[in-house]
C-alpha cells in the first residue's frame, strides 16, 4: 500500500461546497449536459458561455420599487420575533468577488440569467425573440453560516424580447421535458404567479413590513401565521379573503380552471384579475405536450418576488431534498443594462439531478462506480459536506 | 412511504397522541427499545406506509431539510433557530411557551426600555454579556434594538450563567418561570411565543401531496387551544 506524505490540511481536500468529479461522476454530468443540450438546441435555443468573471455590479439584486404602503407599518405589532421578520432580515447569498489590479470590483458568476440579460441588452440588443442556453458553475457564498462557498452545476434557458403567454408556455415545457431526457421518472412542475400576490398585497395597502410577513407564511405554507397577520393588520375585504387563499394545496393541472375561477372571484383589482387571466391563457397551452412531468397550480408561489414579475415556477425530482430547479418572467432585469424588454427563463440544478439521471440509468452506469469515494453516489457524498 | 421524525423529550407524548388520532401508531413507543426506526402499523390511508424516526427536537429541521425525513415536529423556537428552509403549514397548538429575555431584576421604570436598560448594567467598557442556547434567535433580538452583545453558547443550565456571574442576562425558554423566580431572575422581555410545529420537507410536500394532504388535515387542532 502506498503510504501518503503528510500534507498541510488545508491541501487535502477542495474547499468546502465544492467537489471533485471524476471517472464515471465526470462523464455522467458530461452525458447530461449533452442531453440537455440537444433538448435546448432542438427547440431552437443558441448556446451562450459568458465569462466566469463578471464585474460585480451585474449580480447586485434588484433594486425594490419603493413601497408606500401604510397598514401593517407599525413595528410595535411585531416586538416579537416571528419567522416573517426573520426572513426579511435574510439576505441572500451573495457572490464571491474580489478587486483587480485597477480596483475594479468583480466577482465569479454568481448567475448566469443577469450575464445572459447584460448580453442581450448590450450586444444583442433589438434581437427579438433570442433564445439562449446555457451550462457551467455558479459559486455563491453559502447559505450556511460559515460563510463557505458553494460550486454549482446549471444549465438553462432564457427567452428575451417577448411577452405572449406562448413563451413562458415554451418555457414552462422545456423545463417539464428535461427531467424525461435526462432519464429521471418522476418529476413535478409547481407553477404559480408572482403578480398575483403583488396585486393583493397593494390592494391592501400593505406596508414594505407586512409584505415580507406575508410572503413568507404563504412561502411556508404557514396558514397560523398568515391567518393571524390577515386577522390583526389587512381591513376585510376580497384582498384579505383573497390572501387567505394563497396557503391552499396545490391543484393539479385539471383543476387548475376551477381554482382559478375561486381566485378571480375574489380580484380586488383589474392588475389581479390579468394575473389569474394571464396563467388561465398560459396553462391550456401545456396540455398539448407529452410529458412523464406533472404539472400542478400553486398560487402560493411567491419567492423571488422584486425579482419575478410574472410567471414564476419550481420543479421538483423524487429523490432531490429541495427544488432542482425554477424559474419565472423577470420584465424588469433588462432595464438595468439599458434595454427594458420582457424575458423569461429557467435554471436547472445539474448537481441535484445528475444523481438522480445517474440512479436511473440502468444501462449506462456499468460498473466504473468502484472506483474511489467520488464515485459513490453523490446523494451520499454531499451529506458529508458542510453547508 | 413517509418517514416522520418525532422529537425526543417533552413534546413526545403528545406528539404521538395526535398522530394516532390520524391513524398513525407505532408499532411499539419509540425510545423503549434501543431501535432508532420505528415502523408503523399498517394503515389504508397510507398505503406505502410510514415509520418514525426518533431525535432531539433541535435535530428535526436538518433532517426535514435535507429530505431523510418527510415530515417532522419540533418547537417554533427550534425551528426558526435552526434556520432551516421548511414549510411549517400547521401549528400543533402544544408545547406552549415562551423565548424570553430574562436576567437579575431591574425594577419597574427599567421595564419601559429593559433592552436598554440591561445595556446599562454592563460593566463600562464591555458589551452587554448574553448566555443562550438560542444565539440566531438572540443576535436577531438584540440587533433589531441595535444593542450590542456578546453571545455566549451553552448547551443547558442557562439560567446559571447569570446566576453565577457568566452573563449580564439569559435568553432562553421559559414555562412557568419558577426556576427563575427561585433564583432571583425575571422575564425582562418576550421574544417569541412558542408552540409544536409541523413541519415538512418542500419537495416531499410536492412528490408525496396526496399520502400527506389528509394527514397534514388531521394533524391540525380542531378547535383553537386557549394559552
Amino acid at each position: 500500500m502506498r503510504r501518503l506524505m503528510a500534507i498541510p490540511s488545508t491541501l487535502a481536500a477542495p474547499p468546502p461546497g465544492t467537489q471533485d468529479l471524476l471517472f464515471e461522476a465526470a462523464r455522467r454530468l458530461r452525458r447530461c449536459e449533452a442531453a440537455l443540450a440537444a433538448l435546448f438546441e432542438g427547440a431552437g435555443y443558441a448556446e451562450a458561455i459568458p465569462p466566469l468573471v463578471e464585474r460585480a455590479a451585474v449580480f447586485d439584486p434588484p433594486e425594490a420599487a419603493p413601497r408606500t404602503g401604510k397598514a401593517g407599518a407599525d413595528d410595535s405589532s411585531t416586538a416579537l420575533l416571528e419567522g416573517g421578520a426573520l426572513a426579511a432580515e435574510k439576505h441572500p447569498p451573495g457572490p464571491l468577488r474580489a478587486v483587480d489590479r485597477s480596483g475594479q470590483l468583480l466577482a465569479l458568476r454568481a448567475d448566469f440569467t443577469a450575464q445572459i440579460a447584460r448580453i442581450a441588452a448590450t450586444r444583442l440588443a433589438g434581437i427579438s425573440p433570442l433564445r439562449l442556453y446555457y451550462r457551467g458553475s455558479v459559486v455563491r457564498e453559502s447559505e450556511g453560516t460559515g460563510g463557505e462557498l458553494r460550486e454549482r452545476l446549471q444549465a438553462g434557458c432564457e427567452l428575451v424580447g417577448e411577452s405572449d403567454p406562448r413563451t413562458d408556455a415554451e418555457l414552462l415545457s422545456l423545463a417539464a421535458a428535461a427531467p424525461g431526457a435526462l432519464g429521471v421518472s418522476k418529476a413535478r412542475l409547481s407553477v404559480g404567479t408572482v403578480a398575483w400576490f403583488s396585486a393583493l398585497v397593494d390592494a391592501a395597502d400593505a406596508s414594505p413590513r407586512l409584505m415580507h410577513a406575508l410572503s413568507d407564511a404563504i412561502d411556508r405554507k404557514d396558514r397560523p401565521t398568515l391567518e393571524r397577520l390577515c386577522r390583526a393588520e389587512v381591513a376585510p375585504g376580497k384582498a384579505r379573503d383573497a390572501l387567505l387563499l394563497l396557503v391552499r394545496a396545490p391543484v393539479a393541472e385539471a383543476q387548475a380552471g376551477a381554482l382559478l375561477d375561486e381566485a378571480r372571484r375574489l380580484a380586488p383589482s383589474p392588475a389581479a384579475t390579468a394575473a389569474l387571466d394571464r396563467l388561465a391563457a398560459t396553462l391550456p397551452l401545456l396540455r398539448s405536450q407529452r410529458s412523464a412531468t406533472g404539472i400542478e397550480l400553486d398560487l402560493g408561489e411567491v419567492r423571488g418576488l422584486g425579482y419575478y414579475t410574472g410567471l414564476v415556477f419550481n420543479l421538483y425530482a423524487e429523490g432531490a431534498p429541495r427544488a432542482v430547479g425554477g424559474g419565472g418572467r423577470y420584465d424588469t432585469l433588462l432595464g438595468r443594462f439599458g434595454d427594458p424588454r420582457p424575458a423569461v427563463g429557467f435554471s436547472l440544478d445539474l448537481d441535484v439531478l445528475v444523481p438522480l439521471a445517474a440512479a436511473s440509468d440502468v444501462t449506462g452506469a456499468g460498473s466504473a462506480g468502484s472506483l474511489g469515494p467520488s464515485s459513490r453516489p453523490p446523494s451520499q457524498a454531499r451529506e458529508a459536506q458542510p453547508c | 412511504m413517509l418517514t416522520i421524525a418525532l422529537p425526543k423529550g417533552r413534546l413526545q407524548k403528545k406528539v404521538l397522541e395526535r398522530f394516532a388520532f390520524a391513524g398513525v401508531v407505532p408499532e411499539e413507543e419509540p425510545g423503549s427499545s434501543r431501535r432508532l426506526i420505528v415502523p408503523a402499523l399498517a394503515n389504508p390511508a397510507l398505503p406505502s406506509g410510514a415509520r418514525f424516526v426518533l431525535l432531539k427536537d433541535g435535530d428535526v429541521p436538518l433532517y426535514v431539510e435535507r429530505g431523510t425525513a418527510d415530515l417532522g415536529i419540533c418547537g417554533l423556537d427550534q425551528l426558526l433557530e435552526s434556520g432551516a428552509d421548511l414549510l411549517s403549514p400547521v401549528d400543533l397548538g402544544f408545547g406552549k411557551c415562551r423565548l424570553s429575555l430574562a436576567g437579575p431584576k431591574l425594577g419597574v421604570a427599567a421595564m419601559a426600555d429593559p433592552f436598554a436598560a440591561l445595556a446599562d448594567t454592563a460593566a463600562p467598557g464591555r458589551s452587554l454579556r448574553i448566555a443562550t442556547k438560542y444565539p440566531r434567535l438572540a443576535a436577531r433580538a438584540f440587533a433589531r434594538r441595535g444593542v450590542p452583545v456578546d453571545l455566549v453558547r451553552l448547551s443547558g443550565s442557562v439560567e446559571l450563567a447569570a446566576v453565577a456571574g457568566l452573563a449580564d442576562a439569559i435568553v432562553d425558554l421559559v414555562e412557568t418561570g419558577r426556576t427563575l423566580q427561585e433564583n432571583g431572575l425575571e422575564v425582562l422581555a418576550d421574544l417569541l411565543q412558542v408552540s409544536a410545529r409541523l413541519v415538512v420537507n418542500r419537495a416531499s410536500y410536492r412528490l408525496k401531496l396526496e399520502e400527506l394532504l389528509p394527514l397534514l388535515d388531521k394533524m391540525a387542532p380542531t378547535a383553537p387551544e386557549q394559552t
